[in-house]
């Protein structure tokens, strides 16, 4: 590789993964245009082309494996803003570089660079003034590109009640490999049975048909392909991690504000009560014949392994602004609710106070947040233990330097979070590892995240996420949840689907960019000098 | 030993908008929720509790929804709220809330010490508690950011200046106002929130103390304000670490390089 290009865009060489990849060149489009040109080149050379955005993806999605990056940073406009009237439903457009921080702070303001915007979209605007709008998903990455969170699918906690990324998206631009663009509206491009049929902007049908291969009954999948008979064409774009075309615009649809935005942490005296906990959230299980209709909209879980290096970490001034953690508090969920009046929430909140006395835990050992200042409060709780197990991989990586944080992304059916929850407690014991088990539990989808203290041990961690893709695959899960499967998910993707069933995946692929010249490496394994 | 708190509803954001015009706080549309130097006054209060037995009083003047402060205090840990509501104590500066606070703490009558916010987080004026302790005539220590030791009717603590921090003894009865430093505020419990949910708050009424009307609500407050603007701080501190021989052979070091003759 030119040293040169290395010194000047080697951070493009890399993404949150810590993965490095390779590259020969880079593009910064600021149009579809650009893109189109760019694509209509390198697929002539039949250079192989990398997409990335933000670069804060977990599975090296953005990482080159050689060829030209097209980096779309600098596409962070919103375009347009849409209102249906007689629904009351709001959507905006986007370029795929926009900062989901950004977008936020543009929603919370109902203020946005309107220049270029059409006369409909300035008009829609009027309407958002009405209402109280949000984007519900919410990756604890704020700092993501939507083309990235477009790409992997992406969702975060409160996917528990609002679904992920996928569930609010309804239009995308994507320019194919060979500078065709494909215009999707959700509703628009249904596949009829296991066909499909998509017409270009340039008039040109694409026929295909879908593969056979089932994707797991979870509540949380992006690994591999979306695959349904019948299925809307804009989702298979949607988790397809860039290996199809280049998003260059997303259509997103805001919710509602409820209200009521009230978040709880609760401590329990051990895991298995807390899992009941879920349980019982979850309405499986009925406690004490307490009827709990708390309807939450997050679920998350942290781990006793979780809590104890929040606490050590509480000790040194980085997480000062963290309440105290008692060391009587063995694993913690975190409940997130949404309704329209205080009294409803408030009736259920004592319900659930009764539940957790009823396991066995303590409704004072809670931390209850009803305004928003509070609530800010156990959000910087929550995003502390990934943040901690990050700086913990910093100070090891001091010494050995090849070691990267290990993370699952796993999910599982309902009935079988006991079964999942035992499989990681077992591993990282028998390995005698140092892991913590924090994440989306009311999906069961936790993130399983390995501490190796030496490159024996991140050998073994690596080993062990092999084995439980396998496992979790057998239970009928999905080995990546909300990351996507990138590069670093490649071998476990084959736990999840036989060879065949993934070169269904690659001639589906191949429709769309027959030269397989984009994103060389995800989704499907890239063997060198192929 | 009784404490009582004093309590202060204000909005919850930290981007407070002042009215262009006269200069006073836009309250509309935002949600109130306590002050968070309350919350370490609170928290205080309760760890003393905890440690030594306290009773704690929570007061609070302001409108009737400010009630909910106050049961948050309880929930937190105090152990009675009361508001002092109503129309004549309406519009007042920091000169007649204090006033006002003092006639509803001279019916709780005796007590120990109360504990302050070191200011509210909407108006940044941190002058309601020198201004009550003048008022009861009482010893007043501000910016206080730890408390050592209480002991036969006084209280050792540590108090944060523009320079670095002073080591006080307070007699007490007495009052203090506390900084951010001082604690990390517990976040209500579901336990605390039922009890406080159910507990009765005291509502104080003008014609329940013994006031004069010229000193309380707008009749009561000569303040007008001219402009509002963060005043600059300017003085940089750093503390000096080390052995005694370190500190003292570092202090002069440092006076040499001012320019100072040391002797």
């Amino acid at each position: 590789m030119d040293g040169d290009f290395k010194q000047v865009y080697g951070e493009y060489l890399r993404d949150e993964s810590r993965q490095v990849g390779w590259a020969e060149s880079i593009a910064f489009p600021r149009t579809e245009a650009e893109i189109i040109s760019n694509l209509k080149e390198m697929s002539r050379k039949k250079i192989p082309v990398t997409s990335q955005g933000a670069r804060t993806g977990l599975a090296a999605s953005a990482v080159p494996y050689g060829g030209y990056i097209i980096n779309l940073s600098k596409m962070n406009k919103v375009t347009g803003a849409r209102y249906d009237e007689k629904e009351d439903r709001f959507f905006l457009t986007l370029q795929p570089g926009v900062l989901l921080s950004d977008l936020r702070k543009y929603i919370a303001n109902k203020s946005f660079d309107v220049t270029g915007w059409d006369i409909e979209s300035l008009h829609a605007l009027k309407f958002m003034e009405k209402g109280k709008w949000f984007y519900s998903t919410d990756p604890t990455e704020s700092s993501a590109s939507m083309g990235g969170i477009a790409s992997c699918n992406a969702s975060g906690a409160r996917s528990y009640k609002y679904g992920s990324a996928r569930d609010h998206i309804t239009g995308l631009r994507v320019v194919l490999a060979d500078g065709d663009v494909l215009a999707l509206k959700r509703g628009k491009c249904l596949a009829s049975g296991d066909e499909f049929s998509l017409i270009t902007e340039k008039g040109r049908e694409i026929k295909g048909r879908l593969p056979k291969y089932k994707m797991p009954d979870v509540r949380k999948n992006t690994s591999g392909y979306y695959n349904k008979p019948g299925m809307d064409m804009i989702d298979l774009f949607i988790g397809s991690d860039g290996t199809l075309g280049i998003i260059s615009e997303i259509e997103i649809e805001l919710s509602k504000t409820s209200p009521v935005n009230w978040g709880i942490t609760i401590f329990m005296p051990d895991e298995d009560k807390a899992l009941d906990l879920v349980r019982a959230l979850r309405r499986e299980i009925k406690v004490a014949g307490i009827d709990l209709n708390l309807n939450p909209s997050a679920v998350e879980f942290f781990s006793h392994k979780a809590l104890k290096l929040l606490r050590e970490r509480q000790k040194t001034s980085a997480f000062s602004n963290i309440q105290e953690l008692k060391d009587t508090y063995h694993t913690a969920i975190y409940v997130e609710i949404e309704c329209s009046l205080d009294d409803e929430a408030w009736k259920e909140v004592e319900k659930l106070g009764d539940v957790i006395n009823a396991l066995g835990g303590d409704e004072g050992e809670t931390w209850l947040a009803y305004n928003s200042v509070n609530l800010e409060k156990l959000h910087d709780f929550r995003h502390a233990c990934p943040e901690c197990v990050n700086l913990q991989i910093d100070i090891i990586k001091k010494s050995n330097p090849g070691i990267t944080k290990l993370g699952t992304d796993m999910s599982v059916p309902d009935d079988k979070l006991k079964d999942v929850m035992i499989m990681y407690n077992e591993g990282i014991e028998e390995n005698k590892l140092d892991g913590v088990i924090f994440g989306h539990i009311g999906n069961n989808h936790l993130h399983v995240n390995i501490i190796p203290r030496n490159m024996d041990e991140y050998e073994k961690g690596k080993d062990l996420f092999l084995l439980w893709a396998e496992k979790v695959a057998a239970m009928g899960g999905a080995v990546s949840a909300e990351h996507g499967v990138g590069k670093l998910k490649v071998p476990f993707l084959k736990k999840m689907y036989s060879e065949e069933e993934i070169n269904e995946m690659r001639r589906l692929k191949k429709i769309f960019d027959p030269a397989q010249i984009l994103n060389r490496g995800t989704i499907f394994e890239y063997v060198e000098g192929q | 030993m009784k404490i009582i708190v004093c309590i202060k509803q204000v909005p919850g954001t930290n981007e407070v908008k002042t009215d262009p015009v006269t200069n006073t706080i836009i309250r509309e549309n935002i949600p109130a929720i306590l002050n968070p130097f309350d919350a370490y006054a609170i928290e205080e209060a309760v760890r003393i509790k905890e440690r030594r037995g306290a009773f704690i009083y929570g007061i609070s003047m302001g409108i009737p929804a400010a009630r909910e402060v106050l049961r948050e205090a309880l929930a937190l840990g105090i152990d009675k709220g009361i508001l002092m509501t109503d129309r004549k104590f309406a519009g007042a500066d920091t000169l007649a809330t204090a006033y006002t606070l003092s006639k509803g703490i001279e019916r709780i009558g005796d007590f120990d010490l109360i504990i302050c916010g070191r200011q509210a987080t909407d108006g940044d004026t941190a002058q309601v508690g020198p201004s009550l302790a003048r008022t009861l005539n009482i010893t007043c220590a501000t910016d206080i950011s730890r408390i050592i030791e209480i002991k036969n009717k006084e209280m050792h603590c540590l108090k944060i200046t523009d320079d670095g921090y002073e080591e006080i003894l307070v007699k007490l009865p007495a009052l203090i106002t506390v900084v951010k430093e001082i604690n990390m505020p517990r976040l209500p419990s579901i336990k605390g929130m039922k009890l406080a949910r159910r507990a009765e708050i005291d509502i104080v009424r003008f014609d329940d103390i013994k006031a004069d009307e010229n000193r309380t609500g707008l009749k009561g407050s000569p303040t007008r304000v001219r402009k509002v603007f963060v005043p600059v701080h300017q003085v940089e501190t750093s503390m000096i670490e080390g052995t005694l021989e370190e500190k003292a052979q570092k202090l002069s070091e440092l006076l040499l390089s001012m320019g100072m003759e040391v002797k």
